[in-house]
């Protein structure tokens, strides 16, 4: 059986040729198709430009862009050329870079446009290793003289040229790549510390993808749109890898801001995104109903109770009623369908997603419209290990363990993963990787729980557990998941801690449903902060919050809270660029306000420095309120369960 | 192309009020100019008479070989001047598309029953002005945009709209009037880029007026300062910047 991934592309294009579609592109208005040949021939030729330039073994290629087949051919061709490729995220910032570039050595680095290409030259003085900067969106660079820029096509050019001497050599280098070399490092998202680079290899990238098939299988005729950045694991197993052991097409959309009409374009069967990003197609489902005329309102009303009560008919494997089963039909061609084709989730057999959990709510939502949402878990380290097996899927719960990968929680509640796909080690960092990994087994530092039916059910990072002053403990992320499910609300972090006697949180309004929800009322309101600090916003978020205290264990419930001014922000590095909250730093520099909520004070005054797009600092001083949230009766919670 | 122009002792009133008197330049060819000047000083009026909106009373004005003093101002798009205007002067109920496809129209040659039953040529034509057409899309990064009605459009993005159509019609000579006027500092660096990338990639040649002295200062190659319709300075911009004509009409003193 092949595992590298160059030698799957071979084995691809002896297969198909010309005969089947191998990635598909949006680009000037049209959808452009390359098929395995095509796809073939880039990589080889990529590879063979590259060692011209002076790619040698082992060196390391920076590769940092959109998702385009560009950045998939530049991975393929250095693993070709037996050196290790990695992403970068596109929004890095100019220390990030450098300290990718500097840390994993790199000797080249693939950018997509004149933005990331202006970033490096800026920093090139401190990469001495760097041989050259290849690019493929030309825009912008054109005028640009400088010998240490190279057009991607030009490089392409070189390696057609080289062939014609050394016909059949590609073929040779990919016979020698080993299942056991690194096919690729993985920057960590760090929330703590630096990211580290875990080194993957082929054999577990692709033990991976295949583990994940036997669960879930994608046929030769899926169509997988590929959104998230190759830059994070996820992409790597399942696009990069998983596209290619499929045989599947992959599309790549014509710009981030097109995605939606790209995915209706598509209609594809497969799709992945993060929680965040499901979080925000419900909103923006929410929103659009909201907005949209009296009688599809109407409709929504009438039949997505019917949807809900299908979804949980088949969580609980129980027979529907044959009203019911009449009533769903009719809700499925009147809303679901069209609904779906909306958002151009019509045909999609599986909708994956990853990152930080995603509350229940989310799922039931998307499964009462007809969508087979399921959450996996994994890291970059193991691959991916669990996923929501069809029948015996619970929203509550993350999912079964796959095949080839096993599971156990410790005696502190810690999950523990022993899989065919774990990492070889941390690039220039054995001792974190000896710290990580003991007896075969990788300590994730998740807190988890695996229920009487084999599930696992993943709460939080254990450094992220709190414990308030009486010995209650709980999971800030918990509640914050289940707060993110109200459309109005787009962040929130949830305080609590040995010294404080209740949970209090700080919330970050959705400004576009708050917005319109404040226009609907005529409410008038001038920015952001203004909109915050509204009585009647507060009353909103009031509301939803007591929702989510119902479900909450008694002393887990948020006693007081604040509409914050502004967002949370990745690039004052407040959220991760996976958006996940950074929390000891944005607890640290929200200090005051949060000593605030623990005092008697019913405003506080925020000085926040505030970095502006072009990198310019400054500081805005806003007044925001302190709001109470009054007490429910005490009862213990029904329907939600909690370790 | 042939793309100089030359200005040459032009004077335009409007019954008893003059608005220009005696404006002489002469722009090199592939090169940025920027008209600066306080409020009413004339700039817009003097870019009016360069693509025939207004007739001067003496004077003129050469485009290449050709005079376009006393030529109607369609005659004027054809010879390769292209304009923005401070107001924006778009198609609100057409998209973006549609708009820029508006703005190739002098560069279709298709009849009209051609036109209507969509055949031959004027399918080939269609085809071939559409590319076109998306290539400036893509140029100016309106792709999420490409089929939405102008009319529901943010002011900064119907400014982009605006020089995607002046683009469509491939101009030799661009005429920019205030591109960047009510626009925040992220749409103005956006604007910037996209005047710049036209100006690298298609080498046109751009008049340019604008009141944001840091962009004026930065990008053009030639700077005319107008006051009261009388030209008070001429020439790059750190000169210009430190003539004491140019700093008492912005200022009022010394």
């Amino acid at each position: 059986m092949t595992n590298t991934l160059p030698h799957l592309l071979l084995e691809n294009y002896r297969k198909f040729r010309d005969s089947r579609v191998a990635m598909r592109r949006k680009a000037l208005g049209l959808w452009h198709e390359y098929t395995w040949a095509d796809s073939y021939e880039h990589v080889k030729y990529l590879a063979y430009g590259l060692m011209q330039l002076g790619l040698k073994p082992k060196e390391k290629v920076a590769i940092i862009g959109e998702n385009d087949p560009e950045w998939y051919w530049a991975e393929y061709a250095s693993q070709a050329a037996w050196a290790v490729p990695f992403g970068i995220f596109v929004d890095a910032h100019h220390d990030e870079l450098e300290y990718y570039l500097k840390h994993s050595d790199s000797t080249f680095v693939l950018a997509h446009d004149q933005e990331q290409v202006d970033k490096i030259l800026s920093l090139i003085d401190e990469l001495p290793n760097i041989k050259k900067i290849v690019y493929w969106d030309p825009k912008g660079l054109w005028a640009l003289e400088d010998k240490r820029i190279i057009y991607f096509y030009d490089v392409i050019a070189l390696g057609k040229e080289y062939e014609k001497n050394h016909n059949g050599l590609f073929e040779e280098m990919v016979d020698k790549v080993q299942e056991d070399d690194i096919a690729v490092f993985c920057y960590t998202s760090g929330t703590t510390g630096r990211p580290k680079a875990a080194m993957l290899t082929h054999k577990g990238l692709v033990e991976t993808a295949r583990n994940w098939f036997s669960v879930d299988p994608w046929y030769h005729s899926d169509e997988y749109l590929s959104y998230l950045p190759p830059a994070w694991a996820a992409e790597q197993f399942l696009g990069i890898t998983g596209g290619l052991i499929a045989q599947i097409t992959v599309n790549f959309p014509e710009k981030a801001e097109t995605v939606q009409e790209n995915m209706r374009e598509i209609g594809p069967q497969i799709i992945f995104y993060s929680s965040r990003l499901w979080e925000g197609t419900a909103s923006l489902i929410q929103a659009k109903i909201a907005d949209t005329i009296k009688i599809k309102r109407w409709l929504y009303d009438l039949f997505m109770p019917v949807g809900y009560k299908a979804a949980d008919c088949r969580f609980n494997h129980k027979q529907m009623p044959l009203y019911w089963k009449v009533l769903n039909l009719l809700g499925e061609w009147m809303l679901f369908r069209p609904l779906r084709d909306k958002i151009g989730m019509r045909d999609l057999r599986y909708g994956y997603s990853s990152g930080a959990s995603i509350s229940p709510d989310m799922i039931r939502l998307f499964h009462a419209m007809g969508i087979n949402l399921k959450s996996l878990y994994g890291l970059s380290e193991t691959g991916i290990n669990v996923i929501g097996y069809e029948d015996n899927f619970s929203p509550d719960v993350t999912g079964k363990v796959l095949p080839n990968s096993q599971i156990r929680i410790t005696e502190v509640g810690e999950i523990a993963i022993k899989s065919q796909s774990l990492l070889k080690g941390y690039y220039k960092n054995e001792e974190a990787f000896r710290e990580k990994v003991r007896d075969g087994w990788f300590y994730t530092g998740d807190y988890g729980y695996i229920d009487e039916q084999d599930r696992l059910t993943v709460i939080d990072r254990i450094e992220d557990m709190r414990e308030l002053r009486g010995g209650t403990k709980f999971s800030p992320q918990f509640t914050e998941i289940r707060l993110r499910f109200c459309p109005y609300i787009k962040d929130a972090l949830t305080i609590g801690g040995k010294d404080r006697d209740y949970v209090t949180s700080i919330i970050n309004i959705d400004f576009e449903n708050v917005g319109k929800w404040a226009e609907a009322r005529h409410i008038a309101y001038t920015t952001f902060v203004d909109l915050s600090q509204k009585p009647e916003v507060y009353g909103l978020i009031l509301e939803h919050i007591q929702r989510v205290n119902r479900v909450l264990p008694y002393g887990a419930r948020i006693k007081k809270f604040v509409n914050l001014h502004k967002e949370f922000d990745a690039d004052e590095a407040e959220l991760t660029r996976s958006r996940k909250i950074r929390r000891s730093f944005v607890e640290d520099r929200y200090s005051s306000l949060i000593d605030a909520l623990y005092s008697e004070k019913h405003q506080e005054v925020i000085e926040a420095p505030i970095t502006y797009r072009d990198g310019r600092t400054g500081m805005i001083k806003t007044v925001v309120t302190i709001n109470p949230v009054p007490e429910a009766p005490r009862t213990e919670p029904t329907g939600e369960k909690r370790p | 192309m042939e793309n100089k122009l030359k200005v040459d002792n032009v004077s335009l009133s409007f019954g008893g009020v003059k608005v220009l008197t005696s404006v002489s330049f002469e722009m090199e060819k592939n090169s940025i100019l920027s008209v600066i000047g306080p409020n009413g000083a004339g700039k817009t009026s003097l870019v009016n008479c360069i693509n025939g909106f207004y007739k001067p009373q003496h004077g003129t004005i050469l485009f290449g070989d050709h005079d376009l003093t006393r030529l109607p101002s369609h005659k004027i798009a054809k010879l390769g001047v292209g304009r923005t205007f401070q107001q924006i002067e778009l198609y609100t109920g057409l998209t973006t598309v549609g708009n820029l496809l508006a703005g190739r129209h002098m560069l279709m040659s298709s009849g009209m029953v051609a036109g209507a039953f969509f055949f031959g040529k004027a399918r080939l034509e269609e085809v071939k002005h559409r590319k076109a057409v998306e290539e400036i899309i893509d140029l100016l990064e309106m792709e999420h945009i490409r089929d939405e009605v102008v009319g529901n459009l943010s002011y900064g993005l119907r400014k982009r709209v605006e020089l995607g159509r002046a683009l469509a019609m491939e101009p030799a000579l661009l005429v920019l009037d205030e591109p960047m006027a009510g626009m925040n500092v992220e749409e103005k660096e956006d604007m910037v880029r996209f005047i710049l990338d036209v100006y690298d990639l298609k080498g046109t040649s751009i008049v340019l007026i604008e009141h944001d002295m840091g962009i004026v200062m930065d990008i053009s190659h030639t700077v005319i300062v107008l006051d009261f319709g009388i030209k008070i300075a001429d020439g790059a911009p750190t000169e210009v910047a430190k003539n004491q004509a140019v700093i008492k009409a912005y200022l009022g003193c010394n």
